[in-house]
């Protein structure tokens, strides 16, 4: 509501807004110096293979962070299954594309929908779970549909599918960023809705909401099959990007946790929180994995921080830098207080 | 025509049996308090009424619609709002936005858009006394400026009927005394009232009926100050000994049977 708004500070504002669009002007143009046309114009090639591997992986996670947000933080509940929805948007793709011989286009519509339509079907028996109960339970989920794949010999079983390949880093970059511009602006739109009144409500006191009249069930089913849609629509999109995929590529349940910590550590809840949280992170990550011998320390060192983050910053970096006097004692201590109830 | 009526109402949970059978009527107007030593099945009625606990058994009508065993959403946009004896607040939302939550999910006359519900809310605010702190997040008020917050939550729902479970429980006097002009400022809005109640002094205050439940059963139903002051009352509350002792003596027992045991 408009004095939710008025919390996020000007100071912040003034700072963040240049430099936000600086940023998106430059993920939007910096790849148009690979093209053709440009090189022949002599322009600097700022966009290689490895910027273009990394720009779209942010992405990627820039949507799951966001869809993830959608259920985990504005809904309150923490999902650890949101990678099944990332497989099977992917398996859709996968199968449509290679087995059937779909255009991918095509059969990156059904993506979301496949994903969605299995939200449906385990969110209203497992949304009536609470707390640790729904992300064991979902987590169950997450193994469960993937060792399914992976035994399923129309899906390749345990070789895993190999789609046609399409060489295009512009073509899936801009897609995965388009992914998480319809992620991110879903967030904003949901937050100005009854809708997103209706999420924060059941996150913040879910018999409250009831008795208020939040139709709960409805309200927590539509969350998770919109952050359902998101992620597997992410699947899909990498797919046909990545050309393979297997049971450990799609359904890793680290990727699960990873879009956890960023949408936490960004700031979940908010709408730009786990889009910072997944630059930042995936960045840090991307980062450490070229490191070698030294990266087990880096590992230890990012662990370090996410722990840190999580126990001190607990609603997330960007309630952090965005008050006047946050790097005080008494921040730290109201946070504290207001967070461990 | 009641506008709720309450019919054989049982529940129990486990070995308990929390409401054993209950019956009453609200009329529209009244201001009913419902007393009774705990756990006599007081948060349990006003749990099944709003629809957050099954009942196992009877039947509740609200204008003349049996509204028993429907999910506690749609029983709440029909105009009845209800309030915690624990307050529920939205911990990271003001006051503002806590109160305008009700009128964007719960009117039976037409939910409201964002915008429109905070306007709306502010009225409320003023009318439960909230209104100087009506920015203040929820974590920086009190116990009483919690409860008054339970009660805008529930008016902006423009409910007509409000159920209220012990809103003047951990107030002092001075508190109790704002909170009476609170409940009676919104019956003369037109709000019939229900409200479950250990402080005396309100029922004797406000209410314009009470009813006395014990065991999960109604022990007696009447003009307040008759049914606080029956001898039954007295003995569910403060135990048969000490109700015998407020009445004129018994006959002295024969003196045969004292000696019987010894």
């Amino acid at each position: 509501m408009i004095a939710r708004e008025e919390r996020v500070p000007r100071s912040l504002r003034r700072f963040a807004v240049p430099i936000g669009i600086a940023l998106l002007a430059y993920v939007i143009l910096v790849p148009l110096t690979s093209t053709d046309t440009a090189q022949q114009a002599g322009l600097p090639l700022l966009a290689d293979k490895l910027w273009f591997r990394i720009a779209t992986t942010v992405a990627m996670f820039v949507v799951m962070a966001s869809a993830w947000n959608i259920i985990g933080g504005l809904t309150g509940y923490a999902s650890f299954g949101n990678v099944a929805f990332f497989g099977l948007g992917a398996y859709t793709v996968g199968v449509l594309v290679s087995s059937r011989s779909w255009p991918f286009p095509l059969a990156l519509i059904l993506a979301p929908v496949t994903a969605s339509l299995f939200a449906l079907i385990v969110g209203i028996p497992l949304l009536r779970l609470r707390g640790h109960y729904f992300a064991v339970a979902t987590l169950g989920i997450g193994v469960a549909v993937g060792e399914v794949v992976n035994n399923l010999a129309p899906l390749g079983a345990s070789t895993g599918l190999f789609l046609p390949i399409v060489r295009s880093d512009l073509l899936f970059f801009y897609l995965m960023l388009g992914a998480a511009a319809v992620a991110v602006l879903s967030t904003w739109l949901i937050l100005r809705t009854r809708f997103g009144y209706g999420l924060l409500a059941i996150r913040e006191n879910e018999e409250a909401a009831k008795i208020i009249g939040v139709n709960t069930n409805l309200y927590k089913v539509a969350a998770f099959c919109i952050a359902a849609a998101l992620t597997g629509l992410a699947g899909g999109i990498f797919a046909q990007w990545n050309s393979f995929i297997n049971q450990e590529n799609v359904f890793a349940i680290s990727d699960n946790v990873q879009m956890i910590l960023m949408a936490v550590v960004g700031g979940a809840g908010t709408v730009l929180g786990p889009v910072a949280g997944a630059i930042s992170l995936e960045l840090i990550i991307q980062t450490l994995a070229g490191g070698g011998s030294k990266a087990v320390y880096s590992q230890i060192g990012l662990g370090v921080l996410l722990a840190v983050c999580v126990i001190f910053i607990p609603r997330g970096v960007i309630d952090f830098f965005g008050g006047q006097s946050r790097l005080s004692l008494q921040y730290l201590r109201q946070t504290l207080r207001e967070t461990s109830a | 025509m009641s506008l709720l009526a309450v019919r054989d109402l049982s529940k129990r949970f486990g070995g308990v049996k929390a409401l054993a059978g209950v019956t009453f009527t609200v009329e529209p107007g009244q201001v009913l308090g419902i007393i009774g030593p705990n756990g006599a099945g007081k948060t349990t009625l006003l749990n099944c009424i709003s629809g957050l606990t099954r009942p196992d058994a009877g039947d509740i009508r609200w204008d003349d619609r049996s509204i028993s065993g429907m999910p506690a959403y749609r029983i709440a946009r029909l105009g009845i709002g209800r309030t915690f004896q624990i307050v529920r607040p939205f911990p990271s939302m003001t006051v503002r936005e806590n109160t305008a939550m009700g009128g964007l999910f719960g009117r039976p006359d037409g939910r409201l858009q964002p915008a429109a519900a905070l306007k709306a809310a502010d009225e409320v605010i003023d009318l439960v006394g909230l209104g100087e702190k009506r920015h203040h997040a929820v974590l920086r008020l009190t116990v009483p400026d919690r409860k008054r917050l339970e009660v805008a939550r529930a008016l902006a729902m423009h409910p007509r009927l409000l159920l209220l479970d012990e809103v003047m429980a951990g107030l002092n006097q001075v508190e109790v005394e704002q909170a009476l002009t609170m409940v009676r400022r919104v019956q003369e809005g037109g709000v019939t009232i229900v409200l479950i109640e250990h402080v005396m002094s309100v029922i004797v205050g406000v209410c314009t009926h009470a009813l006395v439940l014990n065991f999960g059963r109604t022990l007696i139903e009447g003009p307040p100050a008759e049914v606080l002051n029956d001898p039954r009352v007295i003995e569910a509350y403060l135990g048969e000994r000490y109700a015998r002792r407020q009445q004129p003596p018994p006959a002295p027992p024969s003196k045969g049977d004292g000696n019987a045991q010894a």
